[in-house]
């Protein structure tokens, strides 16, 4: 193990009752890197993310973990609030006073909605919305789950764009995805 | 933590009717109240205090009954796990949250009450703190029991936790009878004030423990 390894799994494993969702998973991410999970339907790739933040305690190996709580994680579940206009949801996720917060809400065309409750919104802008997070991130560690669903085209082209820009700068990304993207990145089957 | 304590107060403000459902129901159990008993002062008395603490108690139930449900439907809580260095923190300010929109406004009401029924007002001054400190205890305790059954409909985690609200009653009975004999009010507020010390620090440490193995 190197000094500049963040993530260090040993034949981790996790099993939902009976049912084995993975089992011998070694690997490790370095600053810098870019690891993509891939597997099939209910194959706990969702799961191992959540392991990997700390959430989710493997049921066999061990998991070390050399990064600071700066995360950015964005899982399945978008944490928005329906019932609040989006900029409600921005002061949520703390990111009303970022200097490049016009820029991306621009870019996303998400600025005319500024005063629209989130549940008005269609999928693929909350999904924006929550991509946010991401975009405007001062974490050294990114992760992601399925960041690509409900994209659009041009949105999708920006957040490839965007985290081959963060691994440029030593970031490192973690991240499932189903439909195939332009990021270096190593490949982990499960 | 101020900042924590902002986004809190901004989440509960907009979802108006989970702090204002808990002080309607307050409200329509104490008009209620005089309307089932015949309308004379002494009568309206005798059990006046007792549906106050009991309208205290079911409005601070209601109250906790979605207050980590939708945070953690949404994926708010896993967020917050995985960001805040204290979680426990974070559910005490979340609890806090809640009592200060909820809590706060249904003691005022309390007094109010107690001022039109009685007519006494340095007895129903004294009935303010009561109800301040016993709403307070009785959210956590709530909140405790919300996060117990968080899947399993909240019901439940009120049933589960509803005996530990009882000893704050029988304290709460006690207190009134020692105000109204004038004896010794003053160590009913401190033990009050002592196992609301006691819980607020204990109650949302055990919670976010419950959240955790929720989450996993």
């Amino acid at each position: 193990m190197n000094n500049n390894c963040i993530i260090s799994a040993e034949n981790i494993g996790h099993k939902i009752n009976e049912n084995k969702l993975f089992h011998n998973l070694s690997f490790t991410l370095d600053k810098g890197d870019a690891l993509q999970i891939r597997g099939k339907n209910g194959s706990g790739k969702s799961t191992l993310l959540r392991i990997i933040m700390g959430i989710t305690s493997p049921t066999k190996g061990n998991i070390k973990s050399f990064f600071s709580n700066e995360v950015c994680y964005l899982g399945h579940k978008n944490a928005l609030k329906g019932y609040l206009t989006l900029e409600d949801n921005i002061n949520l996720m703390q990111l009303n006073r970022h200097e490049h917060l016009d820029k991306y809400l621009n870019n996303l065309n998400l600025k005319k909605y500024l005063d629209v409750n989130v549940s008005s919104l269609s999928f693929g802008q909350q999904k924006k919305l929550a991509l946010l997070r991401v975009f405007l991130n001062n974490s050294n560690l990114i992760v992601l789950d399925e960041p690509y669903v409900g994209l659009d085209d041009d949105a999708h082209n920006k957040l490839t764009e965007f985290l081959n820009s963060e691994l440029n700068i030593k970031k490192s990304l973690i991240f499932t995805s189903h439909i195939s993207c332009q990021i270096k990145s190593s490949c982990l089957d499960i | 933590m101020i900042n924590l304590i902002r986004l809190e107060f901004l989440k509960l403000r907009k979802k108006t009717r989970s702090w204002l459902g808990p002080i309607i129901v307050f409200l329509l159990i104490m008009i209620a109240y005089p309307l089932t008993v015949e309308f004379l002062q002494e009568k309206l008395e005798i059990g006046f205090f007792s549906v106050l603490w009991i309208a205290i108690l079911i409005s601070m139930m209601l109250a906790t009954e979605d207050i980590f449900t939708e945070d953690f439907n949404d994926g708010f809580l896993e967020l917050m796990v995985i960001q805040n260095s204290s979680f426990s923190l974070g559910v005490s300010i979340k609890v806090f949250a809640y009592w200060f929109l909820i809590g706060v406004p249904v003691s005022f009401l309390g007094f109010i009450f107690s001022y039109g029924t009685t007519g006494n007002f340095s007895l129903s001054i004294s009935i303010f703190p009561l109800a301040l400190i016993s709403s307070y205890i009785f959210l956590n305790l709530f909140a405790l029991g919300n996060s117990l059954s968080l899947n399993k409909g909240s019901v439940l985690g009120a049933i589960v936790t509803m005996p530990l609200a009882l000893p704050v009653l029988i304290v709460l009975g006690k207190s009134l009878t020692a105000l109204q004999l004038d004896i010794n009010f003053l160590s009913f507020i401190l033990l009050l004030l002592g196992s609301l010390s006691i819980i607020i620090v204990i109650i949302p440490l055990i919670v976010s423990y419950i959240i955790k193995a929720h989450l996993e």
